[in-house]
């Protein structure tokens, strides 16, 4: 059967027994379709005028032939107290749950379990949801408690919510939240109040992170579930009642998170699946799900390319299905500013997205079988309408945004265009907002990011443990880097491995000893963390182990936070500044660095305003560096200094070197704004040259690197507790990503935190110390990614930094910035490598095509494009002039070349080469420039 | 020509083939202007490779030069450019044992010095070989030095195939036979 038959079998049940007709929500519901699709097959129904819809929202479909004057007016009739009263139509037959996405699929049993805990008789059944950050916890709960009330079990209709999280830190407040207090219960104290439990009473109190809950507060509930009466803080006698019935949620393994005193109360246990535990369908519909809500939200359709679609279910990962609401948010309000002149509808495409969703369609590749099912509900464009029939659950979403995005965007695109700022600046502006916005809201909700990758080494239990240990530390006033749990863990982790394998124990070396002599706090929260492993695995620690517990700590302790130089890159282009920021950061973990990008056009007035912007921002209090590509932009630094009151040293002809030279030179503890500045002026003699000596180094062939005396052979070093454990699993990960990289003379070396200094220092006689990661930062002024980056599939990326670092690729950058040397270099590689050809003459002919073609296309061509368009363009003319020309290949299409979209683009350069060279191209090399220009395009 | 070959023996090492599993080179190519449309396009596509290496001490020296490369790499396909010495290296590493690649380098004097470093394989494809002063044309696109010939010829009596191939789908030319025709094989060299 067809979907649209299975619609009209359907339709030709229900409809005779609804005579308001029936929305597309339902129809997709009752089949397990998407929506999308439905309204598809009844609109086409429509067509066939078999079914006809109204034209109120939301729209209901009719049997062409029913009468439908009259259930019209019966419908505006009941329109209102219908909205009204949400739970009113949801009869038995028509639950809250049946609108859940996954009900029939991976949420079928989640679903049975719920309606079991409502309705067990005679109170219902306390339950705990877990599942992952973002798996939809509290929207399962909220789903319950409009469950309750419509099947009348509650008295009490609103859900009383408590995160537990929010005052963890203050235990005694929580519980005052929680049970309430009396009169001089605390200092403060100053009248009785009631606490949730009370305002929960004949209703659902739903305990969010319950595992933050303190043990003596989970007693209490307990007692509360036994005996239905408790206590408010202050009081002796549990003198007051209250029937609640309980719903909590955790992302913890509740087994050991919690007291089994309080998990042995909760007879139900429901487990949400992680977004990509769920059917490639749910993910879809979850998607089309949060589309619509957009979509309901802007009143616009919202049109979107398939790649987008795959590009944001990919984009999830640790966040679940919160994570990829906060994604839809993000793209739809980047789409809302992009199309804010459209009335009515807005336009999602791939090469818009931002770069880490776009990353999203790759992730998803990776399964070719969930890559298949998706292409079947797909469409090469698809359309969201808003649909007010669509009633998710009322919750207290955590992932919904306390205002209006689109409203503040409206108002502040409007306000910029008021001041005459141009539409690219004012998207710019914008969109840099909507980041800020995005970001600090879900900064909040604390994705607990990473974790999930240490599961793949660490048990659960090493890590619940931990966190445990963790929070008591910090309690005793340990401050780490943030390391420390993952440091921590997987030393735990390998220590109780050494001990279950029957190992010998490891000995503390004397120089150990008497370096952890000088350090008694943390040698005394060493001693902290021993109790707790010995408490929680009964099993003796040695003495020995407390050693190297407190090494670890020492190493990471958190050093005291001296402001370091800031450092801004300023140049011109569009993107010139932010990506050699991007790649120093991404290779230095640098926070005190920031970019500035000016298009040519901008005037002085606005790059200075622009600059302060970013001084102010890495300003740490010690100064800022300014590094500028030319001109004008080196006598801005007295400006700034003026207006901001912040002490700036500009240095000139910025290069991606030069960047990642200055900002590790910042990192360094005793660097100061006068040292940076000069070391970054003296860097490599570059500065300070003029720009006819710079050229002049361009036509020199690469030199030899003469500046390393002797070659030895290149290292990375890979940091854990012991150097055995974590940094030999560092050391087979970065090996196979070397592999890859064609890299044989780089060696990956493990070693220990203890005595790292000597262990380095010996290294370095032998080898040349390329890059560092692990769990410390040694003082190295080499690049280094933390181990979290590197577990996170950092390693990759790493790679590749490193090997461009080798390799001093700065002449690159310049290439990108000067049209002068490509030109020179299309000049120079056609008398290399072409015959026939004048180089002048033809070079400047080639030079002008790609001209014609950069006018006609809506993106700029990069100068190694042109380069390399330039050389294939020889070879076409060559091949004619020989009369050598291709052969036809059999599968190219020549439809296919024609509707090419560069075709007539193509055929406009092409007319420019005849008239100046009296030369024709065949179809098949417009074929190839096609191939060329996308394949080299899409880099 | 003898003294010419151990100027190149000198230069790399020379090791026994049968010993050592080796990278798997599906189309050794000699062309001067190394990665370009075509082969981008078509050879890249009808060959099973995991990816394309450029061995060439010049380029691997050339940032610009390297950039160009890679940027006309097939999407997909990773494209790696080493020095000469390297792949040798590589070829006799285990690690990188049974690696599908498209071997490319710009000169016959630099393939020379990879079969002789131990790169194996049954036929060279010729692409174009760039004009000089010291060259003589045999073909629309391939120009070749005395020295260039001598190297061919070794290459020929090593039972190494010589193709003439733009594309593939064109039918191949057999190089040994038109420098035959053009008298070009000087009989007392063999």
């Amino acid at each position: 059967m067809t979907r649209k038959e299975k619609i009209w079998e359907y339709l030709k049940q229900q409809l005779p027994l609804n005579e308001y007709g029936l929305t597309t929500s339902k129809i997709a519901a009752d089949l397990d379709l998407v929506r999308t699709n439905v309204s598809k097959e009844l609109n086409v129904l429509v067509k066939e005028g078999k079914l006809q819809k109204t034209n109120t929202r939301p729209v209901k479909y009719f049997f062409a032939n029913q009468a439908r004057s009259k259930s019209t007016e019966k419908k505006t009739e009941k329109t209102s107290p219908e909205t009204a009263k949400p739970a009113a139509h949801l009869t038995k037959q028509d639950t809250i749950f049946d609108h859940l996405i996954g009900r029939n699929g991976s949420l079928k049993n989640q679903v049975e379990q719920a309606k079991a805990a409502i309705l067990y008789p005679p109170h219902g059944l306390n339950i705990l949801i877990t599942g992952p950050t973002g798996s939809g916890k509290t929207y399962f709960a909220h789903a319950m408690n409009q469950f309750a009330q419509a099947r009348g079990v509650i008295k009490n209709q609103q859900l009383t919510t408590f995160n537990c999280a929010d005052y963890a830190h203050n235990p005694q407040l929580l519980m005052s939240h929680l049970f309430g207090y009396v009169k001089g219960a605390f200092t403060g104290a100053n009248e009785d109040q009631e606490g949730l439990i009370q305002k929960a009473d004949g209703g659902i109190l739903f305990l969010d992170e319950v595992h933050r809950l303190p043990p003596e507060g989970q007693e209490m509930i307990f007692y509360l579930m036994d005996h239905g009466t408790y206590s408010r803080l202050g009081e002796t006698n549990k003198a007051h009642r209250a029937n609640v019935r309980l719903i909590c949620a955790t992302t913890e393994d509740p087994e050991s998170s919690l007291l089994a005193t309080f998990v042995r109360r909760i007879p139900i246990v429901v487990q949400m699946p992680s977004f990509n535990e769920r059917t490639m369908r749910e993910r879809f519909q979850l998607l089309d799900q949060m589309l619509t809500i957009e979509a309901n939200r802007i009143q616009k359709k919202i049109y979107l390319d398939e790649d987008v679609a795959r590009a944001l279910l990919g984009s999830v990962t640790y966040g679940n299905v919160g994570q990829l609401k906060s994604n839809v948010q993000l793209v739809c309000a980047q789409g809302f500013l992009n199309s804010i002149q459209k009335v009515d509808a807005i336009h999602l495409h791939f090469d818009q997205l931002p770069p880490n969703i776009k990353d999203g369609l790759t992730h998803l590749a990776k399964d070719r079988k969930q890559l298949g099912q998706l292409a079947k509900m797909l469409q090469p464009q698809m359309v969201i309408s808003p649909d007010d029939s669509m009633k998710p659950v009322k919750d207290g979403d955590n992932y919904e945004l306390p205002y209006n995005l689109y409203e503040i965007i409206g108002d502040k695109a409007a306000l910029l265009s008021e001041e005459g700022l141009d539409q690219e600046a004012i998207n710019n502006f914008i969109m840099t907002d909507i980041n800020v916005h995005l970001k600090s809201f879900y900064a909040d909700k604390k994705f607990e990011r990473g974790q999930n990758d240490l599961h793949d080494i660490v048990d659960q239990d090493v890590i619940n443990l931990t966190k445990q240990l963790e929070k008591q530390l910090q309690a005793e006033g340990y401050s780490s880097t943030g390391n420390l749990l993952y440091a921590m863990s997987l030393h735990i982790s390998s220590f109780i491995k050494r001990i279950e394998s029957g190992k010998p124990l490891r000995k503390a070396a004397p120089n150990m000893i008497s370096m952890v002599q000088d350090y008694p706090t943390e040698l005394n929260f060493a001693k902290l963390v021993k109790n707790g492993i010995e408490n929680h695995y009964h099993i003796p620690v040695p003495d020995s182990e407390l050693y190297y517990l407190a090494v670890l700590l020492i190493s990471l302790k958190a050093e005291k936070q001296t402001g370091k130089v800031g450092v801004v890159v300023a140049a011109h282009g569009n993107s010139t500044a932010s990506s050699m920021s991007q790649v120093v950061t991404q290779l230095l973990d640098a926070d005190n660095l920031a970019a500035f990008d000016m298009s040519l056009d901008m005037s002085p007035k606005e790059a200075l305003k622009g600059i302060e912007e970013k001084v102010r921002q890495v300003d740490q209090g010690n100064g800022v560096i300014l590094l500028v590509d030319m001109g004008s932009l080196s006598t801005f630094d007295e400006k700034i200094t003026q207006h901001t009151g912040i002490k700036v040293k500009t240095v000139d002809m910025v290069t991606t070197a030069l960047v990642l030279e200055t900002v590790r030179k910042t990192a360094l503890i005793d660097s100061d704004l006068e040292n940076v500045y000069r070391e970054a002026s003296e860097f490599n003699g570059y500065s300070r040259t003029t720009e006819q000596e710079k050229r002049q180094v361009h036509h020199v062939p690469a030199v030899d690197k003469k500046d390393l005396p002797e070659e030895k052979p290149k290292a990375i070093l890979a940091i854990c507790s012991t150097g055995e454990g974590t940094a030999v699993k560092i050391k087979k990960m970065l090996d196979n990503i070397l592999i890859d990289h064609l890299i044989d003379d780089i060696v990956v070396l493990p070693i220990s935190v203890v005595d790292m200094e000597t262990t380095i220092a010996k290294i370095q006689k032998d080898y040349q110390v390329i890059a560092v990661t692990g769990i410390v930062r040694p003082k190295l002024s080499v690049p280094f990614i933390s181990l979290e980056k590197l577990l996170q599939g950092g390693g990759e990326e790493f790679i590749t930094m490193v090997e461009n670092y080798t390799n001093n690729s700065t002449e690159r950058t310049e290439l990108e910035a000067s049209p002068e040397i490509a030109k020179e270099r299309i000049y120079q590689y056609l008398g290399e490598y072409f015959t026939f050809l004048n180089p002048q003459k033809v070079g400047e002919v080639l030079w002008e095509y790609c001209k014609v073609i950069e006018r006609k296309v809506p993106f700029k061509l990069q100068n190694t494009l042109k380069i390399n368009l330039s050389m294939h363009l020889a070879g076409v003319i060559e091949r004619i002039l020989t009369h050598s020309e291709l052969s036809i290949q059999q599968e190219i299409n020549p439809v296919e070349i024609r509707n090419h979209p560069l075709y007539d683009v193509i055929l406009k350069a092409n007319q420019m080469l005849k008239e100046s060279l009296n030369l024709d191209l065949s179809l098949e090399e417009v074929y190839y420039i096609e191939k060329l220009i996308d394949t080299q395009h899409a880099k | 020509m003898l003294l010419f070959i151990y100027h190149f023996l000198k230069a790399d090492t020379l090791i026994n083939e049968s010993l050592v599993e080796m990278l798997q080179v599906q189309l050794f190519r000699i062309d001067s202007r190394l990665l370009h449309g075509q082969v981008a396009t078509n050879w890249a596509r009808v060959l099973k490779i995991d990816r394309i290496i450029v061995a060439s001490d010049q380029v691997a020296q050339d940032e610009i030069r390297k950039t160009l490369i890679r940027q006309a790499s097939p999407p997909g396909l990773k494209t790696n450019i080493v020095p000469i010495q390297k792949l040798i290296r590589i070829n006799q590493d285990k690690r990188f044992d049974g690696m599908k690649v498209l071997l490319l380098v710009e000169t016959v004097q630099d393939a020379l010095r990879l079969l002789l470093g131990g790169i194996v394989v049954p036929q060279i494809n010729i692409g174009s070989l760039s004009f000089d002063n010291s060259k003589q044309m045999i073909s629309e696109t391939i120009a070749v030095s005395e020295q260039d010939v001598q190297i061919f010829q070794w290459m020929h009596q090593r039972g190494i195939k010589l193709e003439v191939r733009k594309v593939s789908s064109d039918s191949p030319k057999d190089l040994w036979k038109i420098l035959t025709d053009k008298k070009m094989i000087q009989s007392n060299l063999t």
